[in-house]
């Protein structure tokens, strides 16, 4: 019986809340007895019993499930411990820090990866977001429909059926992307203009992120003596090193909606009696935007900043379900968890793996501090 | 001409709209088109937006499956009791700090909020090694129990400043009729959340049925895959033709449960990620 999966986890889940009720009731009377011995009043005892007893299931998790994780990582991170040698881990001091910092070509591979996507893709995601609560804060009817439409993607966005349906259509050759592409640049000439540009643009800017990369420009130099693309060419996708950041920037920009919701909140903060004294002093919609709207704006920008740039350390599903297998093309786009995953269970090197984490770690840590220091500003709710 | 100008304006903003609209569903409508197609339609370079002849050869084929019909009974089982779990212990916490007053509580809420910067993810390595001595891989275990221990702060978070809006004299009132604890939490408190928790569970239930990573790293055999890794090998880069009408049609199944629970709870959902600040 132990034998079938599904009876299995059952009664691994029925003895699981045995165990936290009774670390409940165990953390509840100590919580008593310790409150009794210091002279509480009969409630105050009470309500100590209630708020371990109630609280206990997040303690025992935090310390099961975090801090002793934790501190298990921090030592192995100082080890080479390998989960299928089976020997003892040695100590190796801070090696595996300063392999990982300074030689480690997968990690500076997502560390640049990471960058691109916040200098090329969180603008052109945050500027999508913008105009979109722009549009919704209109107050149209039907708002709350195109809202729902808007946020969808976020609720869909990291599904594998999801994402390989955006691998259909990302094909090169016969993806619906490119075919709509090529349709408008036949029958519109300047759109084919424009978009060839923009294809120019994007990979030389990659082309010189990946040469950061390895420290060699020479697919820089081969994109700009290629020169202005051809007629016929289109973008490469999901099939070239040179495209593959940006499709997943497609994703991030499609997925856009949560975003998009900050900016709205802020929109709405923004007090009316500003934009009716603007209008009286005779300001365009323009001018209301940039002189008022931005200004007001530029705190909940700084959040989505932040926010989106530790989501982009974390990205994982849509590299893995777009590129994986694909072994050139792979490192041209991999995040940091996304290599972390890698390194970590294709050989067991938990040593290293560890520390990988711990550098992941301190990173989120930094930006969620800046964050916290911005909250201050994009919290407020009364302008003035 | 001024006069017009209102009307002009709206008109504009509405074609705005359902441009935007027309291309952020796209996907959706590409992924339901493609799955009526024959596999010759899906590859061939011409467009063709809708199939003349829409076949539901995927579809029977797809429910003949045994693998996919099995990884969707396993993420549906999954999710279930994950869901369940996770999401009477975050109400249990919750309580313990909206509507107790006990020593310590400000320091184990502080606590609680800065593990909002731990990544999930810097916890997998050790993790793994912990699920490994309980010989835990290839089970469904290491996916399910973290959550009973009211995994997830941001949720916590989300409902414990719910709670925290409704009166006390309510809680003071049912001690004084003789309720305990217990009771004041779960026939008092919890109808009265009713929303949050609706919003909570579903932000868990969209979290838990998209996961890729955990299920990834611990359900090894094909016969525990859960329905993002059965769905992630269903395209193999080796193949010189992938069977899209396949893999759409079991994309369309996936997504069809999400898609009703966000049209079923979207009224709490657009409000609370305003309050929280938090990724769907």
């Amino acid at each position: 019986m132990l034998n079938n999966p599904y009876i299995n986890v059952l009664i691994v889940a029925v003895l699981t809340v045995v165990f936290i009720i009774s670390t409940s009731y165990g953390l509840g009377f100590l919580a008593r007895a310790i409150t009794r011995a210091r002279g509480a009043t009969p409630k105050q005892q009470e309500s100590a019993f209630a708020g371990y007893f109630f609280a206990a299931p997040w303690i025992v998790g935090f310390v099961i499930f975090v801090i002793v994780p934790l501190s298990f990582s921090l030592y192995w991170s100082f080890t080479d411990y390998r989960i299928a040698s089976g020997e003892p881990a040695a100590w190796k001091g801070i090696e595996n820090y300063r392999e990982i910092i300074f030689h480690d070509l997968g990690f500076r591979a997502s560390l640049v990866n990471t960058l691109y996507l916040t200098v090329i893709g969180l603008p052109l995601q945050m500027g999508v977001a913008l105009f979109l609560a722009v549009l919704l804060n209109q107050k149209m009817k039907g708002e709350r429909l195109f809202r729902m439409a808007f946020y969808l993607p976020v609720i869909l966005g990291f599904n594998t059926a999801v994402l390989l349906c955006w691998r259909l259509m990302l094909n090169t050759g016969t993806g619906i992307v490119n075919q709509i592409i090529r349709a408008i640049s036949a029958s519109v000439p300047p759109f084919g203009v424009l978009s060839r540009a923009l294809i120019l643009v994007q990979e030389v800017v990659t082309a010189f992120f990946l040469g950061m990369n390895t420290g060699k420009y020479n697919l820089l130099t081969k994109v700009l003596e290629a020169g202005f693309p051809a007629d016929n060419r289109v973008p490469l996708w999901v099939q070239s090193p040179l495209w593959t950041k940006m499709s997943v920037i497609l994703l991030m920009v499609w997925g856009c909606g949560t975003m998009m919701l900050i900016f709205l909140a802020g929109l709405n903060n923004i007090p009316k009696e500003l934009h009716e004294a603007a209008e009286v002093d005779g300001a365009t919609g323009w001018q209301k935007f940039w002189k008022i709207s931005f200004p007001l704006l530029t705190p909940y920008i700084f959040y989505n900043l932040v926010v989106g740039l530790i989501g982009s350390l974390q990205i994982f599903e849509p590299i893995f379900v777009l590129y994986r297998d694909n072994e050139p093309i792979v490192s041209s786009t991999i995040s940091m968890v996304y290599y972390l995953w890698e390194t970590s269970f294709s050989h067991f090197e938990i040593g290293y793996g560890s520390a990988i984490s711990w550098v992941i770690l301190v990173i989120i840590l930094i930006f969620t501090l800046l964050q916290f220091r911005l909250q201050d500003r994009w919290v407020t709710y009364d302008v003035y | 001409m001024k006069r017009y100008a209102p009307i002009l304006k709206s008109i504009l903003l509405y074609a705005l709209l359902t441009g935007a609209t027309i291309l952020m569903s796209f996907p959706l409508f590409w992924m339901i088109s493609s799955s009526l197609k024959t596999v010759e339609e899906t590859n061939s370079p011409g467009i063709v937006w809708i199939p003349d002849q829409p076949t539901l050869a995927a579809y029977t084929g797809i429910f003949q499956n045994e693998n996919f019909l099995r990884s969707y009974f396993n993420s549906v089982f999954y999710v279930t009791l994950s869901l369940v779990g996770t999401l009477i212990s975050i109400a249990a916490v919750a309580y313990a700090f909206s509507r107790v007053e006990w020593p310590g509580r400000n320091v184990v809420f502080f606590l609680m909020l800065s593990t909002m910067m731990i990544p999930p993810q810097a916890l997998i390595v050790p993790q793994y090694v912990f699920f490994n001595k309980l010989d835990w891989i290839g089970t469904f275990n290491p996916l399910i129990i973290p959550g009973y221990f009211a995994g997830g702060a941001a949720m916590i978070f989300l409902l414990r400043q719910a709670m925290a809006q409704i009166p006390k004299e309510l809680d003071e009132s049912a001690f004084v009729d003789g309720a305990n604890h217990i009771q004041i939490w779960w026939e008092i408190i919890l109808p009265l959340v009713k929303a949050p928790l609706a919003t909570v569970a579903t932000f868990l239930f969209v979290g838990l049925w998209n996961s890729l990573l955990t299920p990834l790293i611990y359900l090894q055999t094909i016969d525990l895959y859960t329905l993002p890794v059965y769905v992630s090998t269903l395209y193999n880069i080796n193949l010189t033709t992938q069977p899209w009408p396949t893999i759409m049609t079991s994309a369309v199944l996936t997504t069809v449960p999400l898609i009703i629970v966000f049209f079923l709870a979207q009224r709490y959902i657009l409000e609370s990620v305003v309050v929280s600040g938090l990724k769907g």
